[in-house]
């Protein structure tokens, strides 16, 4: 029932992209591939499955309770089709995407179970079959009728998990299964594979790039950077006692680490002072529709202050923040920057007021412009000369070469980087950072948070920083707003908040944050 | 800072990919019919003289590769000489329709409200009207001619310009981008035309390309109907209508016209088709 990984490569078409790994799992073990992106876990996991992309093709051998797996020959589907489903299934990390959404979830789930029984089911089995696997997974019958976009995010996952088992594999390959969900799913998500594990006893690879979710959950751990495993070893052992340098710089990056030991990027403020707030939100609503999104916000950032705002999606952060900046009219409610009163919409405001960074730092650059182009406009803006160009780029930690380069030339982190000067150019009195570090990998994470908090040092601008993630919130922000369902549960001096959250919701979001709850390997609850 | 190096990946300099075989072919063609359309009437001078009338001669003599037509002139310098007029009115129309299609698509996909619903009116109204139908009853009308005809088909192209760079504006404008350029306030002409515009481009130009190839087939059909150039004219259409004829005497005078319209309008959708991949490349991940 073991699963053997022995020599294997991934090579691309520009040369080897994987070194040779080997592993072996024991049944009901899990094993884990840390890495950023770009290290390569994700195509080592493709290669398991026989979906490596085009061009690409591995060697070396896999073998899942004494049967091998046609690795080394992608194209193979005949073998391919006898041996994923029943010896290996993939979980992917978007619950959103990886079901189909013109199917119902029960559907979705049979046609698994039929694909590896290899014939159809009479109508009251195939049910039957498919409450089962519901059941296995927590969720009630009904969900079988469903389509995935009635569910919610933790729930299509759910279902996605159900359809991956429905075959009963021996291996399961997990792809950041909950890097896609918001904090107080995820726990539940990676206890509820935790407990089907043991359970069955069934082989796990579970793929992430962040530690927390390894931490408790898994048996062993594999280390990659660069296409190579730097260190591997028992999970606890190696995260207790690292000894590559590039395991402990992803410790040391990783928000939660920085959460349990009390660890921050930014300087603690001075108790606030009676210094006149920068900006002051009352009574901020806005519907969409029938739906109330905003319901009586009010918000306060003092000047060069860090102010954190944490939720859930669709709890209104975002919307409260781009209400701030004016790309969204607010109902009612009014917002005051520096003592003057700014009326709903982008036309009352002006870039010397407030910047946004956004979250997505593929998409937030004009992709057929020059980083030179990009960040000149924006100087020109506020009468700035484009000979300050290299300034800016120094200023955000990028040489000045980047002027001439186009965003698809540069990483995740260095996009944010350009994002953030570009925010800077107008010297606003105060930057919106709307989930700017949620996309990245923990040490650029990190690297980003310095970069701003740094700032804040340097030239004094306030930022009010919008985040899902509780940790992250605290490694920079001086105080911190937690929304819920468009409302303001809770807000007050960051460690106030986090050593005494008053609202059950955000002793939620604390618990997540700090992993307190995360089911231990010799638990086997 | 410690951000991530991809092992492996392919240089920069890989993406200069070697032009397919098909599209260096047709990119062949489209440059002799360029030059046949340039120079061209050079030959139909020499065609016209040699009128000697009713002498259809069928194809293979050396003289005359593809025989004569019904008035005796040489059915290849013809085809060359009609190249000029298969040519100019479809590019000009591609040109003029894709000029209407990014001013009015650009106005209605970004400003959205009155405009949008205005201009989605107006191009509603002209996909309602059959293109060549209306190119006959108007030149009925107006006494027809060349330009009368480019004219009226660059306005009853336009609609579908409009609606498919319409379509772009709204992908790309609902991107953070151009919220960071709305964040500075930049003006709507420069949001428009210098931060959307760019980022459609592949998409006008295949478009583009291929109302040239449409409007290739919709001049030599008007032609064939009788209602594009004046009779006399050396011109694809109208050589199909006069060959249709001597069909018997002389198939040639039918097959060349035909296979030319065929084999241009092929070769302008495969470049187009080319073009507008490498086009979406540009600003595209290096992966």
């Amino acid at each position: 029932m073991t699963v053997l990984l022995e020599g294997l490569t991934v090579i691309g078409p520009a040369g080897t992209m994987v070194e040779p790994v080997s592993a072996e799992i024991a049944p009901g073990a899990t094993l884990a591939l840390i890495g950023e992106s770009g290290s390569g876990k994700t195509l080592t996991a493709k290669s398991i499955v026989g979906l490596l992309p085009r061009g690409f093709r591995a060697t070396g051998s896999v073998t899942v309770a004494g049967q091998a797996l046609p690795v080394e020959r992608p194209g193979d589907d005949a073998a391919w089709r006898r041996a994923r489903g029943r010896s290996v299934s993939l979980l992917l990390q978007d619950p959103f995407t990886s079901l189909t959404p013109v199917h119902r979830c029960g559907d979705q789930i049979a046609w698994t179970v039929e694909a590896a029984q290899g014939h159809r089911l009479p109508r009251g089995a195939r049910r039957a079959a498919v409450e089962e696997r519901l059941a296995e997974v927590n969720l009630p019958a009904r969900v079988a009728d469903a389509f995935p976009h009635e569910l919610s995010g933790g729930m299509r996952q759910r279902v996605a998990i159900a359809a991956a088992l429905a075959s009963d594999p021996q291996l399961l390959i997990a792809d950041e299964p909950t890097t896609a969900l918001d904090a107080s799913n995820q726990a539940e998500i990676l206890d509820l594979l935790r407990r089907i594990q043991l359970e069955r006893r069934l082989s796990v690879i579970l793929i992430s790039h962040d530690l927390g979710v390894v931490r408790g959950r898994t048996d062993q751990v594999l280390v990659m950077r660069g296409g190579q495993v730097v260190e591997r070893g028992a999970t606890a052992a190696v995260l207790a006692a690292p000894e590559h340098p590039y395991t402990r710089a992803l410790i040391e990056a990783d928000p939660v680490v920085a959460a349990r030991s009390g660890a921050r990027i930014a300087a603690e403020e001075a108790a606030p002072s009676e210094v006149e707030p920068l900006l002051v939100c009352e009574g901020v609503t806005k519907a969409f529709g029938v739906r109330t999104v905003l319901d009586q916000v009010d918000l306060a950032v003092a000047p060069g202050a860090i102010v954190g705002i944490v939720g859930e999606s669709g709890s209104g952060k975002s919307t409260l923040a781009r209400c701030i900046a004016g790309l969204e009219r607010e109902d009612a409610g009014s917002i005051v920057l520096a003592g003057s009163a700014l009326a709903p919409g982008r036309g009352s405001r002006t870039p010397d007021q407030m910047q946004i960074v956004f979250q997505d730092p593929y998409s937030s650059l004009n992709p057929m412009m020059s980083i030179g182009a990009i960040l000149s406009e924006a100087l020109g803006v506020a009468g700035r000369a484009s000979s300050e160009v290299p300034g800016l780029l120094e200023m955000v930690g990028l040489p000045a070469e980047f002027a001439r380069k186009r965003p698809a030339e540069l990483s995740g982190g260095q996009r944010q980087r350009v994002a953030i000067a570009r925010a800077l150019a107008p010297e606003p009195r105060l930057l919106i950072c709307d989930e700017s570090v949620s996309a990245l990998d923990v040490s650029v994470q990190a690297d980003i948070l310095a970069l701003l908090a740094r700032l804040r040092e340097e030239i004094g601008i306030a930022i009010l920083f919008i985040s899902h993630d509780l940790a992250v919130v605290r490694m920079i922000a001086d105080s911190v707003t937690v929304m819920w369902d468009g409302r303001v549960v809770e807000s007050g001096p960051c460690h106030e908040v986090l050593e005494q959250p008053a609202h059950e919701y955000t002793r939620l979001l604390v618990a997540a944050a700090t992993r307190e709850n995360a089911v231990p390997v010799e638990g086997k609850d | 800072m410690s951000d991530i190096r991809i092992i492996g990946a392919a240089p920069a300099t890989r993406r200069r990919r070697r032009v397919p075989v098909g599209v260096a072919i047709a990119l062949g063609v489209l440059a002799l019919v360029v030059l046949a359309a340039a120079f061209g009437n050079l030959l139909f001078d020499e065609a016209m003289r040699q009128d000697v009338l009713s002498s259809t001669l069928p194809p293979g003599s050396p003289a005359h590769p593809f025989g004569t037509d019904e008035l005796g002139r040489d059915v290849l310098q013809m085809a060359v000489a009609g190249t000029a007029s298969a040519l100019v009115g479809p590019v000009v129309v591609a040109i003029g329709s894709m000029l209407l299609g990014v001013i009015l698509g650009t106005l209605a996909g970004y400003e959205k409200g009155w405009l949008d619903t205005l201009i989605g009116r107006w191009t509603d109204l002209l996909l309602a009207v059959p293109v060549l139908l209306a190119a006959i009853v108007v030149s009925g009308v107006m006494g027809g001619g060349y330009w009368v005809t480019v004219a009226l088909l660059v306005v009853l192209f336009s609609p579908s310009d409009i609606r498919i760079v319409r379509a772009g504006v709204l992908e790309q404008s609902a991107r953070p981008y151009i919220e960071a350029a709305q964040m500075l306030s930049l003006s709507r002409w420069r949001v428009m035309f210098r931060h959307i515009l760019p980022n459609v481009t592949s998409l006008v130009v295949t478009n583009m390309m291929l109302n040239v190839a449409f409007a290739l087939v919709a001049f030599s059909s008007l032609s064939f109907l009788g209602v594009g150039v004046a009779p006399g004219t050396a011109d694809w259409g109208r050589q199909l209508t006069d060959g249709r004829a001597i069909m018997f005497q002389n198939p040639a005078a039918v097959f060349l016209p035909a296979l030319l319209i065929v084999v241009v309008a092929v070769c302008v959708n495969l470049v187009g088709d080319w073009i507008g991949q490498r086009l979406s490349q540009v600003g595209e991940e290096v992966r």
